[in-house]
């Protein structure tokens, strides 16, 4: 199958203002999306990660590098950004932001059909689909974003971005500032929408759970770099940067018992991307660290079907983590304990004053 | 994270005295018709010596309003209109400013959100910090500033030295995290709140500050009321969890009953958000499709709850304990089948 997106070698600085330094928030990431697919995008805040959504979508130009869209290359590009007009959405992180206040529901999910110019009836009926696509009462049209709940607004935001048909949605946080339950709503839709439309999603996150559950293959970005990436259940279950490896052990998952193993553990944070150091970004942080990472970058290797990482000691990392799938223990503990049919019947308890001392 | 061992039990027949006792609190906001909203709904919760307790609830619940209220001041134009905070034999609440002011800081302290807009960014962090304890610890000068550069060694800020005299804007979100820590708690407080402190960091700067956290609040035997969006932070961290939900506690146990034999139907819905499994969400939640309403009269989360019943939706279900050490804030609480 061809990709829907390709980008090959892409970079891009910024530069500061009264300074000769750039800002390098990108540094050489490729990738590729098939239709169809989910690729998750994980890294902490400064990694780039939202950069490399906005080059996407257009929003910003890269400094150099090559972004195509089904093989017609896309970055600054008006004529064929316009030809594409619809095929790739964006969803962003604040729904009450994105949002225009004093715009109806229903004006805001048929803005993006503007540039169809298609006649009234037809955007009501694209309009009414899109909002039934995404569970919401087709009454909230005529509602205002101020009365939706933060997870019904960022169903909104799905909505306005799946009416226009994408072949492909950069979503950037969609789920980071909402509750775990509406979280888990916005989830399931996508994936729902995904099986019916062949939708190929860029879903960038800094939850890693969540990118485990959605991503059919996921991709580790640290300063502006891609350290690992491959399938989703494989790296997961068996990091080979120690960067990834640091970074899947501070995954809480709420069960007591079930910890992410990793002989990693981060110390100190990020470092600015305006000086970058010579060879391995992660050099200074890195329990693995040798001579040779603090003087040159280490290659793209690959390591197995589609699976590359950036490391010198890719081998020792594997070989210190013991390979486990915690995820899939996770899940099965849940369908334990949050299995149970509820039985209906009142149960004769005794009503204590105040809980004081619950633990005798 | 440490997998904190409980703090001592003792043996049933001797009583331990909490440490912080909070009952009855009520906190309403006016709104603009004539009736005000209760947020906090006659909240009971005792914290012991030295025990982490976790408080989970989604936004909106009253964590803030809570955490704000322990000290007697509410957010906002929000008013405490029943209800005792008993710290050290004394209602927290019934004190003069005067007294309370020396309370706060020194034997209670909080730990917030977004540092940077607790510091000021005029003042260099060492100094910051050692205002604390000549306020609050009397201490001169000199041994004011040692104790700041002892407390940012315990945080763990690179170059110590060197960041004592830095403004706020010199740091990162972590480091700035890390000063406000070191301010919670440099006069040993014999209780510290943290209001969703470590959830505006990346997560392994979250890691490097939980396990500060415990171990600091280890080795100065204070307690802690944790409160967090995050209810996986708590199942590796807290010694109980209490689960609150628009303004009252629907079940508190200790950590593994919590987990592993959760009881209240939201309970086990905010964790089958996290199971991934869309059968089990549906088993345990209500889609919300329309506009939201609130459900003012019986149990506030009978409105969303899959199993609610016609008595529900009419009496408010007492506060029961299920087990000993387990309470649950339902009229149908699910059981281990």
């Amino acid at each position: 199958m061809s990709a829907i997106l390709t980008i090959d070698r892409l970079f891009k600085q910024f530069p500061i203002a009264g300074s000769r330094q750039v800002v390098q928030a990108i540094n050489d990431v490729s990738l590729s999306i098939e239709p169809g697919e989910t690729l998750g995008l994980v890294g902490e805040s400064g990694s780039g990660k939202t950069t490399v959504g906005r080059c996407i979508v257009g929003l910003l130009d890269p400094t150099s590098g090559d972004i195509r869209f089904r093989g017609t290359p896309i970055s600054g590009r008006k004529d064929t950004r316009r030809a594409l007009t619809g095929k790739i959405q964006f969803v962003f992180q604040e729904p009450a932001e994105s949002l225009d206040p004093r715009m109806k529901i229903g004006v805001s999910i048929s803005e993006p059909l503007i540039p169809f110019k298609l006649n009234r009836a037809m955007r009501e009926r694209r309009t009414l689909e899109a909002i039934k696509l995404v569970r919401l009462d087709p009454a909230l049209l005529e509602a205002y974003p101020s009365e939706l709940s933060a997870g019904q607004q960022q169903r909104v935001g799905v909505a306005r971005a799946m009416v226009t048909e994408p072949e492909l949605v950069v979503l950037d946080e969609p789920t980071s500032a909402l509750d775990p339950t509406a979280r888990a709503e916005i989830i399931d839709l996508l994936q729902r929408i995904q099986s019916e439309r062949n939708t190929a999603y860029l879903f960038i996150s800094h939850d890693l759970s969540t990118v485990r559950f959605i991503s059919h293959r996921v991709a580790v970005m640290y300063l502006g770099m891609i350290v690992e990436q491959g399938p989703a259940d494989t790296v997961f279950n068996r990091p080979q940067h120690p960067y990834a490896s640091g970074l899947l052990s501070s995954v809480l998952l709420p069960h007591p018992h079930l910890k992410i193993e990793s002989s990693v553990s981060l110390k100190g944070e990020i470092p600015s991307p305006i000086n970058l150091p010579k060879g391995c970004f992660l050099a200074s942080r890195c329990p693995f660290v040798i001579e040779r990472c603090r003087i040159e970058m280490p290659p793209r290797t690959d390591v197995g079907p589609g699976h590359s990482v950036h490391c010198f000691r890719h081998e020792d990392v594997a070989r210190t983590v013991p390979a486990s799938d915690t995820f899939t223990v996770f899940m099965a503990e849940a369908e334990r304990i949050l299995g149970r049919k509820p039985v209906v019947a009142p149960i004769k308890l005794a009503e204590p004053a105040n809980p004081v001392d619950t633990r005798t | 994270m440490a997998q904190a061992p409980l703090p001592e039990a003792a043996d049933a027949s001797v009583a331990i005295e909490p440490l912080v006792r909070i009952s009855n609190l009520r906190v309403v906001y006016p709104t603009g018709s004539s009736e005000p909203k209760e947020v906090l709904r006659g909240l009971d919760l005792s914290v012991m010596p030295g025990e982490i307790i976790g408080l989970v609830g989604e936004s909106g619940a009253g964590k803030t309003t809570l955490a704000r209220s322990i000290l007697g001041v509410p957010p906002g134009p929000g008013r405490i209109t029943e209800g005792e905070v008993i710290f050290g034999g004394r209602n927290i609440l019934d004190l003069p400013e005067p007294e309370l002011r020396k309370l706060r800081g020194r034997d209670l302290s909080v730990v917030v959100p977004n540092p940077r807009a607790e510091l000021n960014p005029t003042i260099p962090v060492g100094k910051q910090i050692a205002a604390m304890a000549r306020i609050h610890l009397g201490v001169g000068k000199e041994e004011a500033k040692r104790l700041a550069l002892a407390m940012l060694k315990d945080v763990q800020i690179p170059d110590p030295v060197r960041r004592m005299d830095a403004y706020p804007h010199e740091l990162s979100g972590g480091m700035a995290q890390r000063v406000v820590i070191a301010m919670a708690l440099i006069c040993d407080p014999a209780f510290v709140i943290s209001d969703d402190a470590t959830s505006g960091l990346d997560v392994t700067v979250q890691t490097q500050i939980l396990a500060l956290l415990s171990r600091l609040a280890a080795d100065h035997g204070s307690a802690m009321l944790f409160i967090t969006r995050d209810i996986g932070i708590t199942a590796h961290f807290c010694d109980r969890v209490a689960v609150l939900y628009s303004g009252e506690i629907l079940e508190l146990a200790l950590r593994e009953q919590l987990f592993l034999e959760p009881a209240h139907p939201y309970t086990l819905m905010l964790l089958s958000a996290f199971s991934h499994s869309p059968k089990l969400r549906d088993a345990w939640s209500v889609p919300e499709t329309g506009l939201r309403q609130d459900q003012e009269k019986g149990c506030r989360y009978s409105i969303r709850c899959p199993l609610a019943q016609p008595v529900c939706r009419e009496v408010r279900p007492p506060f029961a304990q299920l087990k000993p050490g387990h309470f649950v804030r339902c009229h149908f609480p699910v059981t281990p089948s």
